[in-house]
């Protein structure tokens, strides 16, 4: 069985219609990526997923693990198993990071029926984890990604998706701003986190990132659609030529 | 002005009733100036400057009656809308010192308290000039009616160099439906003393009330003053505050006003700097839901060179509810080198809730550095997508987001056990008020 299946999948913003018929389909612990130009939707289909207000879905449906995920609220899809690594995480000042983290981890625990995580235990787990991502205590006791450089978010990012432990990530542009020191790091960090049941949709303009993270299929999407579907090899010659080739298909 | 548009001040019968208690020739010469003072202020109306924003028609169309002096009333001490902080206390029932709830034995060496009701001759001439001192000119008629009708009045003296061992705290509980009281409380802050004063105003088990209370500071040479308010009255219950403070030479004073009750509520904070190396900090926050009016109008006399002044407010605003803001500075010219800094932020929660903000700069010394700001915003929609995007449902996000902004002027007050307990008291706010849109 399919963990997500995208089918048809419309949705507009303010009446523009962005998403123009996606169908997508991915099993458990299958890596897919999705390259496509800028302004082509790639954003838009991870935050239709994420459940973000604003986003109208007109036609099709997304089921994951067999349910309607489009009729999930977004922290019930996040509960759920579904996790976004946000292109650009927002900072929020006077929320400390361990704060958030903790009510984030205790949600999911809470959704699922089981008590909540003993609060040493978990800072040790934090710590941990936060060690392999080059992140120190002060980094976690400071408000959420204030202060932080760009790629210290996108550590950040990371960081919270190995402690929520999702079963399908949604990577978007997580290696952009980043210098190559700090992608080699986000990029070990997501190969730590592969296993056979965690699937993850990587969202990436350039593909330099796929030479760290390999993935099982590339897609680009492009106006609105998924023009074409193949493996890793598909992003090379995506690389050479560029997406110039996906103006004319889709016009 | 013709007779015929004259129009009564209210509460006359309160005076009234106040002056037919005063046995003593003293007490009720108190009271004939404070009632001439209280005719000569005026009721605030519309055109008054001072109370444009807050008007003050349905408590003058209120009925109340004076509420007994002294007599036992059997009302506790609502522990869960005080502050929760370890210190020995001092409880007014509706205006009036109830010994039995009070822990007067407690009070920590260096504290004195003395009580107008007790007033010995040698006390008198002292009490009856702190009284009056409250000016009949600048739209403060309630000051004065405070003094017309108040019923007891309490000095609290922190000795010379006196470094208590905890803080106190008085709490003004207000216990009689449609009771109208007058709590006055007068802190003197001797030199080089150090000492946190708390007030806990709150209800008592009545619903409409009037609490029109006035304290008045004092901070020697020297001294550092914690002063830390919580207005946490009935829902149904009007409280007019002023809190005057005048601070000398190379003293500190903290004040916090966290305002969370009351269905209308003026903070009000007048301020004199009369030394320098003085630290003046008026902070404060405001939470309000349905449709409560809350008031916080504050200002700073800068009389003196080379202070500090610093004023951070910030405010919840959700339903219909409404919050005023009027901060003004004075710098006069002989106050150079001053240093004032004045921030008033409000959180619309819904689009009906309302701000009125209105800072005020009036600056007569050239080299000084003066800035103030004031915002108004919403919660950010990115902020609430990102927590519930990390599986934190919609209304636990939205208080995790009120609380950290509230948080931040919370945490402008200097003692520890004092902002956490202003924080607990926030965060029961946040648990009633914030479930559901809201909007
Ligand atoms: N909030 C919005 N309102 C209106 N249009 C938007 C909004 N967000 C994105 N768009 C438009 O939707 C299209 C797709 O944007 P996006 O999904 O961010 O693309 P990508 O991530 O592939 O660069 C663009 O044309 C963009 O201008
Ligand atoms: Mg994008």
């Amino acid at each position: 069985m399919s963990l997500l299946k995208i089918e048809n999948l419309h949705a507009t913003i303010d009446d523009k219609e962005i998403l123009k018929g996606i169908n997508l389909e991915m099993g458990p612990g299958e890596i897919h990526a999705i390259m496509g130009p800028n302004g082509s939707g790639k954003s838009t289909l991870s935050y239709v997923l994420a459940g973000r207000d604003g986003y109208e879905v007109t036609e099709g449906s997304v089921t994951f693990k067999g349910k309607d995920l489009l009729e999930l609220e977004a922290d019930e899809r996040a509960n759920e198993g579904i996790f976004l690594a946000f292109q650009y995480p927002v900072e929020i000042p006077g929320v400390a990071g361990m704060t958030f983290l903790r009510e984030s981890y205790n949600a999911k625990l809470r959704h699922h029926g089981e008590p909540e995580a003993d609060a040493m235990q978990f800072l040790k787990m934090v710590r941990a984890k936060a060690k392999t991502l080059n992140m120190n205590d002060d980094m976690l006791k400071r408000p959420v990604n204030v202060g932080f450089s760009g790629g210290e978010k996108k550590r950040n990012e990371i960081l919270q998706m190995a402690v929520l432990e999702p079963s399908l990530a949604i990577l978007d542009e997580t290696d952009s701003g980043l210098d190559i020191d700090a992608l080699k790091l986000v990029s070990e960090g997501v190969n730590a986190l592969r296993n056979e049941g965690r699937s993850m949709l990587i969202i990436t303009h350039y593909q330099r990132l796929l030479n760290h993270i390999q993935p099982d299929f590339v897609h680009v999407l492009a106006h609105g659609k998924i023009q074409r579907s193949g493996g890793k090899e598909l992003a090379l010659e995506l690389e050479a030529n560029g997406y110039a080739d996906f103006a004319e298909e889709a016009a | 002005m013709p007779d015929g548009l004259v129009k009564a001040i209210p509460f006359e019968d309160l005076i009234a009733a106040a002056r037919a208690r005063s046995q003593d020739g003293w007490r009720a010469d108190l009271n004939d100036q404070a009632k001439a003072r209280y005719h000569v202020a005026g009721w605030p109306h519309a055109r008054t400057e001072s109370w444009k924003y807050t008007n003050l028609n349905a408590l003058a169309g209120s009925d109340f009656t004076l509420a007994e002096g002294g007599a036992a009333t059997g009302a506790a001490v609502p522990e869960d809308a005080i502050l929760a902080i370890d210190a020995p206390r001092i409880v007014l029932v509706n205006g009036v010192l109830d010994p039995a709830l009070s822990n007067l034995d407690a009070l920590p060496g260096g504290v004195v308290l003395t009580r107008l009701a007790e007033a010995g001759e040698s006390d008198r001439a002292v009490m009856a000039s702190l009284l009056s001192e409250e000016s009949s000119t600048d739209g403060l008629p309630l000051a004065a009616l405070n003094a017309a009708t108040l019923s007891d009045a309490l000095i609290l003296d922190i000795a010379t160099g006196a470094v208590p061992e905890t803080a106190v705290h008085v709490i003004s509980v207000g216990a009689g439906e449609n009771k109208a009281f007058a709590p006055r409380l007068l802190i003197r802050a001797g030199e080089d003393s150090f000492a946190d004063v708390i007030e806990s105003h709150v209800g008592g088990g009545a619903e409409v009330y009037f609490s029109n209370s006035v304290t008045q500071v004092t901070v020697a040479k020297g001294a550092r003053l914690g002063h830390y308010r919580l207005q946490n009255e009935a829902l149904g219950a009007f409280h007019v505050a002023l809190t005057t403070a005048e601070v000398a030479e190379g003293a500190v004073y903290d004040n916090f006003v966290l305002s969370l009750g009351a269905r209308l509520a003026r903070n009000e904070i007048r301020g004199e700097i009369t030394g320098a190396r003085v630290e003046y900090r008026i902070n404060g926050a405001y939470m309000a839901s349905g449709t409560r009016h809350l008031d916080n109008t504050t200002f700073i006399d800068h009389a003196a060179a080379g202070s500090r002044s610093r004023e951070v407010y910030k405010g919840v605003l959700a339903d219909a509810s409404r919050g005023v803001f009027q901060g003004k500075i004075l710098v006069r010219q002989d106050a150079q080198q001053t240093d004032g800094y004045q921030m008033n932020r409000a959180m619309l929660m819904s689009d009906r809730a309302e701000i009125d903000s209105k800072p005020e700069l009036e600056i007569y010394a050239d080299d000084v550095r003066c800035s103030h700001g004031a915002t108004v915003g919403e919660l950010e929609e990115d902020h609430l997508f990102y927590l519930q995007a990390r599986g934190i449902d919609r209304d636990t996000a939205r208080r995790l987001l009120v609380s950290a902004y509230i948080d931040e002027a919370i945490d402008e007050i200097h003692s520890e056990p004092v902002r956490e307990a202003m924080k607990q008291r926030a965060g029961d706010w946040l648990a009633q008020n914030l479930s559901g849109d809201g909007a």
